[in-house]
């Protein structure tokens, strides 16, 4: 079958014995650098996901003053603000930080009623009337999450829910 | 899960990114291991016109059987007439899975399973069962067409192919509604019984988009042929019997750049760009895909070209020599991108498989499955993955990039020759790694 023919590039005399020793090394250096490195990664990124699925912010750090930039993720403290005005939305695909389980409220400022469309698993509406609206959200499975406007179609939010 | 009409891509939340200290351990890891090989590997090409060990005679006759071959195209063709079912008859509703079943259990399923037994796609082909079978209609062989294959198209016709899927899949506004999967695959189809009739089976190996990706990749599979026999190889000795031809290097720029693309449109650096410019937002993903691709492209060139060459090798040929050793750094990137979205997203159309047209149906006894989440509720460990695979692709590829070279180059270039496709190679992965944190 000519699929599996021979590649039909020139080729120099392959030789089998070529010592071992040099490939040993080189696969147990490569192993344990590759472990160490993923492992010492793995480590710190386990204690950071134990902290949050106990606690109520999706902070990358856990240091008790929380002096951190990641206000935004805490549900009671500020809402996400959206404002809808004809064809303008603001914000237009801004990420934001929420805990996964934890209810965020969504404040829809808009000319007109409609809905946003939430595409978590299971997949979630917003509907807004015209003025504002309050709505709360709760996305349970972590990921990132898109928040669009089908019309405009546009991706409003990017929740990334830890 | 609701029955509104489709206007977004498929699935629901995606992968979060990956976090920062992992990325850089990646990319590290795979700085150090790359240096390693180049310092310290062998010098004597390994991979080259190694014998493989011959697979247990009755496995070989098993699956070398007419009745193996027959069964193997029965399910192809029951996959594919299920598809029709679907996209035909079926409803343009986000329950429909005729969707799930061409973006997600063939498009990213091709790629484990020929890892797993070899050329999947080769023998499950419902385009090369309908030729047959039209060459059996008309009484003719279906290995020759009106005419032969022309070598110098080589896989520019699956580049191409490829380019077109990947087009429909990340850049078409209405990717997720029936009637356009329909048509790219009614195109499909006709291409490719055209081009059987014109060319004979060969134009399958050569110009199908999935059997190309497909065989590629099974070349990373531990299953080879040798003078018809069935072998067990290394997937590295494997890999190296990748036969090359022109527009391979296209195939696999077209699948990293694609790939690389895919996380690039959803960083929000680039979304917001999109979502702000008065440019048309399909036209600006049509020029960034391109680009991927292009750039991936002269990239692997450049780098595999620069470098001294003996008299046997034309400097020309180098790309097309070396391109093999991309095929694990896609698969490694893939596995990454994809593994929760094949893994859940799979499982959900195996549920909506049950349900061709959309009225409730329970035909293959799936539609009451739970779909296991566990992967997405552990994103942890599915980074670890992630980031493993990608390493691990990358190692792959650095030492098959490498024993290619001690056999091509001459020796006073081989140290200094390989430099630029490993920097090349740490600058794919490190990217790589860059996106899946980024995006």
């Amino acid at each position: 079958m000519g699929f599996w023919q021979k590649d039909p590039t020139p080729r120099r005399n392959a030789q089998m014995s070529a010592p071992i020793r040099p490939r040993l090394r080189v696969a147990t250096g490569a192993a344990v650098a590759c472990l160490a490195l993923l492992g010492l990664a793995a480590c710190g990124d386990d204690a950071e996901s134990d902290t949050t699925t106990g606690g109520t912010t999706g902070s990358q750090d856990s240091s008790p003053d929380g002096g951190q930039p990641t206000d935004e993720a805490a549900p009671e403290a500020e809402p996400i603000r959206v404002t809808i005005e004809g064809d303008s939305i603001d914000p237009a695909g801004e990420r934001v930080e929420v805990a996964a389980g934890e209810p965020v409220l969504v404040e829809v400022t808009a000319d007109r009623a409609g809905e946003l469309h939430v595409h978590s698993t299971p997949e979630q509406e917003i509907a807004f009337t015209e003025g504002t609206t309050e709505h709360e959200l709760v996305i349970d499975q972590p990921g990132v999450v898109e928040v669009e406007s089908h019309d405009p179609d546009l991706v409003v939010l990017q929740l990334e829910v830890r | 899960m609701d029955r509104e009409l489709l206007a977004h891509g498929l699935g629901g939340a995606k992968d979060l990114p990956i976090s920062p200290e992992l990325a850089m351990a990646g990319a590290v890891a795979a700085l150090v291991v790359s240096f390693s090989v180049l310092a310290l590997a062998w010098r004597e090409p390994r991979f080259d016109d190694r014998p493989g060990r011959p697979a247990p005679a009755a496995l070989d006759r098993a699956v070398g059987s007419r009745w193996f071959a027959v069964a193997v195209r029965v399910v192809g063709m029951a996959f594919f007439g299920w598809f029709l079912l679907a996209a035909v008859l079926g409803e343009n509703l986000v329950i429909n899975p005729a969707l799930g079943m061409f973006y997600v259990l063939l498009w990213v399923g091709i790629v484990p399973l020929s890892l797993l037994v070899g050329p999947a796609y080769k023998a499950l082909s419902p385009v090369r069962t309908l030729h047959a079978g039209l060459a059996r209609l008309t009484g003719s062989d279906p290995s020759r067409g009106l005419r032969d294959y022309p070598e110098r198209l080589g896989y520019w016709p699956a580049a191409v192919g490829l380019y077109a899927f990947v087009w429909l899949e990340l850049v078409h506004p209405d990717s997720t509604q029936l009637g356009t999967v329909r048509l790219w695959v009614a195109v499909y189809v006709a291409l490719m019984l055209l081009g059987g009739a014109l060319y004979g089976d060969r134009f399958f190996e050569r110009a199908d988009p999935f059997e190309v990706y497909s065989s590629l990749v099974a070349r990373l599979s531990v299953w080879g042929r040798e003078d018809g026999r069935l072998v067990v190889r290394s997937p590295l000795a494997n890999l190296a019997t990748t036969p090359v031809g022109p527009g391979l290097v296209g195939v696999v720029a077209v699948l990293f750049g694609s790939t690389g693309f895919d996380s690039f449109r959803e960083s929000p650096p680039w979304l917001r760009f999109v979502q702000s410019s008065d440019v048309d937002a399909a036209l600006l993903g049509n020029l960034a895909l391109l680009a991927f691709c292009v750039g991936v492209g002269l990239v692997f060139t450049a780098a595999t070209a620069a470098t001294g060459v003996g008299d046997d090798v034309r400097r020309s040929a180098l790309p097309g020599l070396f391109a093999h050793s991309m095929v694990p750094i896609i698969v490694g990137y893939i596995a990454a991108h994809y593994l929760s979205y094949l893994v859940e997203y799979g499982q959900v159309t195996l549920v909506q498989m049950s349900d061709p047209l959309s009225r409730g149906d329970d035909l293959l006894g799936t539609a009451d499955l739970e779909v296991n989440r566990w992967l997405s509720y552990h994103p942890t460990t599915l980074a670890n993955i992630k980031v493993l695979g990608v390493v691990l692709g990358h190692v792959l590829g650095v030492v098959a990039a490498h024993d290619r070279a001690v056999r091509l180059l001459p020796r006073r270039h081989q140290l200094t020759g390989q430099l630029p496709l490993l920097l090349a190679m740490v600058g794919f992965t490190a990217g790589g790694l860059y996106l899946l944190f980024a995006a």
